[in-house]
């Protein structure tokens, strides 16, 4: 059976806890002051992914010189 | 060199397992939110400078680290301001004319009053009793735990937390039998 006392003393010091944790909103700040921006990508990045790819698949897709001499 | 997201995610995970526990440590020892959230800050700060040592150390040396660290910072800042001393005297002084008002709209006034009562009794706990409580309650660590951050066994841990419920049950005319 649970001692009603000790329940009680739980019960409080559950709710004295719960008022001396560090609100999230504080630890967040905390933890953004730590650490350093990451630096952001380059606005251009995807352009020049995108061309960097397709000149790959067009070296990568293009019919050899000899070969096409030889299709003539 | 600038960070990476990878060391962003790693530090953060590492900061979420450990700073309420850190915090609570502090706030047990110093008394002083203000000061125990710059500590906290400081603390964590030397963990991303050393983040690609501390990263692959198992939780528990991590934890005994981070501790190591906050412990010492606690320390100096008791040598440099004599914070603790004035903070203490301070939190007296609260304790015995302003009652602590904590959680919320629903709270009894009662209940609020008993709140009071007890937050007044943990200021006059022993520090090391403190420590421990406000890292097992607000810090939720296990006594092994807190054992593994402080450097003293489970038994002794939970000794003193059996110690610091006993004076708390006392002065709030409660029973506190197991």
């Amino acid at each position: 059976m649970t001692n009603p006392a000790r329940h009680d003393l739980d019960q409080l010091l559950a709710a004295w806890a719960q008022a001396r944790r560090l609100p999230d909103a504080d630890a967040e700040r905390i933890r953004q002051a730590i650490i350093p921006p990451v630096p952001a990508l380059e606005a251009s990045w995807w352009s020049e992914l995108n061309s960097k790819l397709s000149t790959a698949i067009t070296r990568a897709t293009a019919i050899p010189g000899p070969a096409l001499a030889a299709l003539q | 060199m600038p960070p990476s997201r990878d060391d962003a995610a790693v530090f953060t995970r590492i900061f979420d397992r450990h700073h309420h526990a850190v915090y609570a440590y502090l706030l047990g020892r110093l008394s002083d939110p203000e000061l125990s959230r710059d500590l906290l800050q400081e603390t964590f700060l030397r963990v991303w400078r050393r983040l690609s040592e501390l990263a692959p150390l198992p939780d528990a040396r991590q934890r005994a680290w981070i501790f190591t660290v906050a412990r010492n910072l606690a320390i100096d800042s008791y040598r440099v301001s004599a914070a603790r001393q004035a903070a203490e005297a301070e939190l007296h002084h609260q304790a015995a004319t302003q009652p602590t008002t904590v959680p919320g709209p629903h709270q009894h006034a009662e209940f609020a009053e008993r709140l009071a009562q007890l937050d007044a009794a943990i200021r006059h706990l022993p520090e090391e009793q403190r420590v421990i409580l406000s890292m097992a309650t607000a810090g939720g660590l296990t006594s092994r735990q807190i054992g593994e951050a402080l450097g003293e066994p489970a038994g002794t841990i939970r000794y003193r937390l059996s110690q610091a419920r006993k004076q708390l049950a006392g002065a709030l005319d409660l029973e506190d039998e197991p």
